[in-house]
């Protein structure tokens, strides 16, 4: 669906100071119907990635391509395409409805399906008691919250977010969490960066994984902890009647097992210990 | 660039929401400010001047819509297209299927048209008053303020142009000293002064060339003191300016598109 192929990304900010890689040959795919988490710390590239992707900057080397679901029109793919910025912020005196009817009617749409859409997801985002006030007074969260409601407008065959869950509290991003699976239930691939790795445990497919402009991981989320996992176990057992916890590597696992036994220990639970996404993430 | 009515459709769109988020930022309360400025104004000189009350309404009006309208191309201006990227609402515009020269060129239009209401309420005032104070018509009038509304146009553009070049604060610097420049090098030009020193006279030759010429725009004073002017300066003036305007707007538009926007 979208694909970089060796895209780097060299900023010259002064002709006097030392110019600065963002990106360094990153190539990866967006497989169609997939939600992809873009992962990396801060300054890793993400933004600077997407802002490619969008074509609101251009690579110093490398190609970005589309894919065919994307190109019904020869004029432009972006009629299929859904993006939310970071941080967003829009046109402060228009109010939330006429920001709908501007971005839709952008999209191509008509009065009524862009009517049909608002009725249809501003009840979803919780964002209907805002949308007749003037931007300028929408909250951080408000404005993430319309700001996806605009890129689902024209049912988009692919959506890219900057950060879609940043700047909501734990109710708001729970809700927008089920909102990306259930547009990716219909169809939609989704592509979104965030350095809250729960939120990508939870609904990732795949992630991509980008370490100071370097891509380092690209692969399923399962792939990514296991590959990460040392081989250790965590053992429960009762010793004495009191309760043990004992980690231990598997090669010394059935050794240790068959001592507890011989001491008629009463073992409660064997368990490989699975490091999260968010250890794996500072680990690496 | 392909112009298609799909193409023409999303310019209107764009400068359709430019025009409004400008009016209600209420920059024209200011105008209906003005306008009652030279009613004030008006008003205070029929009393205190013998005959000249026409000519000092006059004056004074036309003086407010020029100053008006170039401050509010200028200092709306500086931030149409840079408030745009720093705040990343282009980023919204442009992932829409919108072709860059299609934001560019909506934008500008949009604020062009909030120019145009700002120049219209204002010699409203200024011509209401100047008739119903005893003025005559001609077509001077008018000329005059088609003129400043193709002067306002041109800064406009010139500050948008440098607004994607350098930073807001230099774009203002640049674009009035062009605007001073303009019509002072007219002037230098005919001192003898200039032309006993042919170096001198050549630079400010060749800067007469490339500068916008807003020198040619000036008729107010044409005007004021019932002189004639030949119909084909002002043809060729229009033409030359609406020229200049088109080559601008290209200029913009290349920039932007080869523009990172950051
Ligand atoms: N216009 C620019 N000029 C110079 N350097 C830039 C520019 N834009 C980004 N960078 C640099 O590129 C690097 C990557 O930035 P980017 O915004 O892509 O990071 P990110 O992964 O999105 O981080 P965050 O999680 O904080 O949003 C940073 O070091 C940043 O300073
Ligand atoms: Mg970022």
């Amino acid at each position: 669906m979208l694909t970089f192929y060796n895209i780097s990304k060299v900023f010259n900010t002064d002709i006097l100071k030392k110019s600065f890689t963002a990106l360094d040959d990153v190539s990866f795919n967006i497989p169609e119907g997939k939600i992809i988490g873009f992962l990396g710390a801060n300054g890793a590239g993400k933004t600077t990635s997407i802002k490619i992707a969008m074509d609101f900057i251009r690579p110093s080397s490398g190609t970005v391509e589309f894919g065919e679901t994307l190109r019904s029109n020869k004029n432009t793919i972006f009629d299929k395409i859904g993006y939310l910025p970071e941080r967003p912020f829009f046109y402060p005196h228009l109010t939330g409805k006429d920001f709908c009817y501007y971005m839709g009617a952008l999209s191509g749409l008509n009065r009524s399906t862009i009517n049909k859409q608002i009725h249809f997801w501003a009840p979803r985002f919780n964002i209907e008691f805002a949308l007749n006030r003037e931007i300028k007074g929408y909250s951080k969260g408000m404005l993430q919250r319309i700001g996806f409601l605009v890129t689902l407008l024209h049912n988009p065959k692919l959506i890219i977010l900057d950060e879609p869950l940043a700047g909501l509290d734990p109710v708001g991003r729970k809700e927008l969490r089920e909102i990306i699976v259930e547009v990716n239930k219909q169809g939609t691939t989704v592509f979104f960066s965030s350095h809250i790795v729960s939120d990508m445990e939870e609904i990732c497919h795949d992630v991509v994984f980008l370490k100071s402009g370097r891509m380092i991981f690209n692969g399923s989320v399962k792939s990514l902890i296991d590959k990460n996992t040392k081989l250790e176990n965590e053992i429960r057992f009762i010793h004495d009647g009191q309760l043990c916890v004992k980690i231990i590597s598997e090669d010394k696992k059935l050794a240790f097992l068959n001592s507890c036994l011989s001491q008629n220990d009463n073992i409660i639970s064997v368990k490989r210990v699975q490091a999260s996404l968010e250890e794996i993430f500072y680990e690496v | 660039m392909r112009f298609s009515l799909n193409s023409l459709k999303r310019v209107l769109m764009i400068s359709h929401y430019t025009f409004k988020e400008i009016i209600k930022s209420k920059i024209l309360l200011n105008t209906l400010f003005l306008g009652f400025a030279i009613l004030t104004i008006t008003y205070v000189a029929l009393s205190f001047t013998y005959g000249e009350a026409t000519k000092i309404s006059l004056d004074f009006g036309l003086g407010l819509l020029t100053m008006s309208s170039i401050g509010i191309a200028i200092f709306i201006g500086v931030g149409l297209l840079s408030k745009e990227i720093e705040s990343r609402t282009v980023y919204m515009v442009i992932s829409r299927p919108v072709k860059r020269h299609e934001f560019i060129i909506g934008k500008i239009l949009g604020l062009n048209l909030v120019l145009m209401l700002n120049i219209a309420i204002l010699s409203v005032f200024t011509y209401l008053t100047y008739f119903y104070i005893g003025g005559v018509f001609t077509s001077l009038l008018i000329w005059t303020i088609f003129f400043i509304m193709l002067e306002s146009l041109l800064v406009l553009l010139l500050v948008c142009l440098l607004s994607l070049i350098t930073t807001q604060t230099l774009t203002v610097i640049i674009s009035l000293a062009v605007y001073v420049t303009s019509h002072g090098i007219h002037t230098a030009l005919k001192t003898s002064f200039t032309q006993s020193q042919p170096l001198l006279e050549q630079l400010l030759k060749i800067l007469h060339y490339i500068l916008p010429a807003f020198y040619k725009l000036n008729i107010k004073s044409f005007l004021l003191y019932q002189q004639e002017i030949a119909t084909s300066y002002l043809l060729g003036a229009s033409l030359h300016t609406l020229f200049y305007c088109l080559f601008l707007v290209f200029l913009c538009i290349y920039v932007f598109k080869t523009k990172d926007l950051n």
